[in-house]
């Protein structure tokens, strides 16, 4: 009772915090019927979620965090958490919550918005996209998704010279898991839609693929010539692009340390033994050109993070310094969305969830304090701390 | 120059330049619960110079006895941080591998998931009472059984922990397969017991000799 009387009080003070301050929804978990914790939500539909469930764990289906997550897209640590405890539960919190209202109320028929998830390390800028992404692959939004742009800048598993483009390099292995990875996020929309391509693609002197052909086939093509993965991919974005424009799907970028296409060089060789800038490496331009605003029916969530630069380059996490001049100039206008740290609420929720889940297993009075203290309520700080708890 | 006489005066008076404490300054009490436990004690504490407190002994939820002294025997050329790192990794991994499984089980609460009370039942079960040492008598040596102190017996039972844990392939890391030693040991078996209960076979069949020990 006083906690709910707190409650209204604190919403009229602050209006932007209303998401805090909402009451525990005890009318909704009690007419679905199970005993359900003050902590978790048994609506597992992003697209429903609201502030009443902000600070709350939802639970992903486990067929569709394989299909969404299959090829990357959780943190490795979270995964290895979610193995653990057996079940993948992601906290509601309010950054993608003002995400999923933006995309909600976006008018898909004005040109694409880019929204930039910016944070400091650790605060969940990744796992805030992961909840976005479930919420697109549940609304038939065609996924182009890339998990973690530095793999390809930093380590990418092999480099070849490109063929058709001189000076450029490949990244054909990487492609092609891309494409892989597209191919079982998209499966069910590729086989459902009526999506065409619009002109020939010829690879080699035998090999083409015709005007018409459907995307599928293009992208089987790519899977399985993996010297063209790296071609085939740009003929897919701009194909995806064309689709958009006509109306045929709506689409939904979705781009994890977006800034390591604007680092001033990577690690990869070229001919001559120097390093390569990201922007002759085949892959960079189609994703530059799918974040652009020249296109309808798409959302573009691309996200800055510190540790996609290399040391000299991570003075400061927000977007301006990590884009650089150029990339800040590609993406202007954009919508920034600041992930922070947890809050007093998000905190103790997270605390109640690894007890239900017996992960921590010290609980002298006070113990909250200490890991509030020691964590300053970063979400990975606590995981880290939590560990040997 | 009374100064440089008093300073001549008080390194002549240590003996040795390390700093030394009075023997008659007592120990700090730094426990939260400790301190309201001994209460009366306090009161006569009050009057009586206490040491400084360890920088390592703090009252929080990450401190232990027993893991802060597996942390110190784990640290190789004083890399405490590394140490303590491997200890954290090992605590984790004993916690997932009780907990896998766990879950949809039917004994959910039985399983124990307090790695650290694993491994104090684990340093508990390895702990030695007695010892041999080998002493002469009429020019012929003898293997006679003599008790351990507790200190003695707590330092060998972790170091046999650590010994098993370190003979390992060079593919396995330190706290993988300390993690399974300290779960065979809190279980009752593994190397770790077997060398036990060895050391204490052949201190039951050379009991005869025990009297060497004061004759």
């Amino acid at each position: 009772m006083f906690r709910r009387q707190v409650a209204s009080l604190s919403r009229l003070q602050h209006l932007q915090m209303s998401t805090n301050a909402a009451p525990a929804p005890t009318s909704t978990s009690a007419s679905s019927g199970e005993a359900i914790s003050e902590f978790r939500t048994a609506v597992t539909n992003p697209g429903e979620h609201s502030s009443l469930h902000v600070a709350k764990f939802y639970t992903i289906p486990v067929e569709q965090k394989k299909k969404i997550f299959g090829g990357g897209g959780l943190p490795k640590q979270y995964e290895q958490q979610i193995k653990t405890f057996q079940e993948a539960c992601l906290m509601v919190r309010s950054p993608a919550l003002e995400l999923l209202h933006y995309i909600q109320n976006a008018d898909l028929s004005k040109p694409a918005v880019r929204y930039v998830v910016y944070g400091a390390n650790g605060v969940g800028k990744t796992l805030t996209m992961a909840h976005v992404l479930h919420y697109g692959s549940l609304n038939d939004f065609m996924l182009v998704h890339v998990p973690w742009v530095p793999n390809w800048m930093k380590r990418p598993k092999e480099a070849a010279n490109s063929s058709t483009q001189e000076g450029f390099i490949d990244l054909p292995f990487d492609a092609a898991a891309w494409l892989v990875h597209f191919k079982t996020q998209n499966l069910k929309l590729l086989q459902q839609l009526d999506l065409k391509t619009s002109k020939e693609y010829v690879w080699s002197k035998r090999e083409s693929t015709p005007a018409g052909s459907t995307l599928l086939e293009l992208v089987e093509h790519g899977i399985a010539r993996i010297k063209y993965a790296s071609e085939t991919t740009a003929a897919l974005i701009s194909e995806i692009k064309q689709l958009s424009n006509a109306g045929k799907c709506k689409t939904m970028v979705v781009i994890d340390g977006f800034n390591a296409f604007f680092h001033p060089e990577t690690r990869i060789f070229s001919e001559n033994k120097q390093r390569v800038t990201p922007d002759r490496i085949t892959l960079t331009q189609p994703f530059l050109d799918i974040t652009s605003y020249d296109w309808t029916n798409g959302i573009c969530i691309l996200s800055v993070d510190k540790i996609a630069m290399t040391e000299g380059y991570m003075a400061s996490h927000m977007p301006r310094y990590l884009l650089g001049k150029e990339g800040f100039e590609h993406l202007d206008p954009f919508i920034p969305v600041h992930v922070e740290n947890y809050t007093e609420k998000e905190f103790y929720n997270y605390i109640s969830y690894y007890l239900d889940r017996r992960w921590i297993n010290k609980t002298p009075p006070g113990f909250e304090e200490q890991l509030k203290f020691m964590s300053n309520k970063n979400p990975y700080e606590l995981m880290q701390l939590v560990k040997s708890l | 120059m009374s100064w440089s006489k008093n300073i001549s005066i008080n390194t002549w008076r240590c003996g040795r330049l390390m700093s030394m404490y009075p023997q008659h300054y007592v120990d700090p009490i730094y426990k939260m619960e400790d301190q309201c436990s001994k209460r009366t004690e306090l009161l006569r504490l009050s009057h009586i110079p206490i040491k400084g407190a360890l920088n390592n002994s703090s009252d929080t939820i990450f401190n232990g006895e027993i893991k802060q002294k597996m942390v110190n025997y784990i640290t190789k050329n004083g890399e405490g941080f590394l140490s303590r790192k491997l200890m954290a990794q090992t605590l984790e991994m004993i916690k997932r591998t009780q907990l896998e499984g766990s879950y949809i089980s039917p004994g959910y609460n039985k399983t124990e998931t307090d790695a650290e009370s694993l491994l104090i039942q684990a340093v508990e079960n390895c702990r030695p009472l007695l010892q041999l040492s080998s002493i002469k008598r009429g020019g012929v040596k003898y293997h006679v059984p003599i008790p351990l102190t507790n200190k003695k017996s707590y330092f060998l039972a972790m170091k046999w922990l650590l010994d098993a844990s370190r003979e390992k392939d060079r593919k396995v890391s330190l706290p993988e397969k300390l993690a399974w030693e300290i779960l065979d040991a809190a279980h009752g078996h593994g190397r770790v017991i077997k060398k036990k209960e060895e050391l204490s076979r052949q201190c039951e069949s050379n009991r005869a000799y025990a009297h060497y020990r004061w004759s």
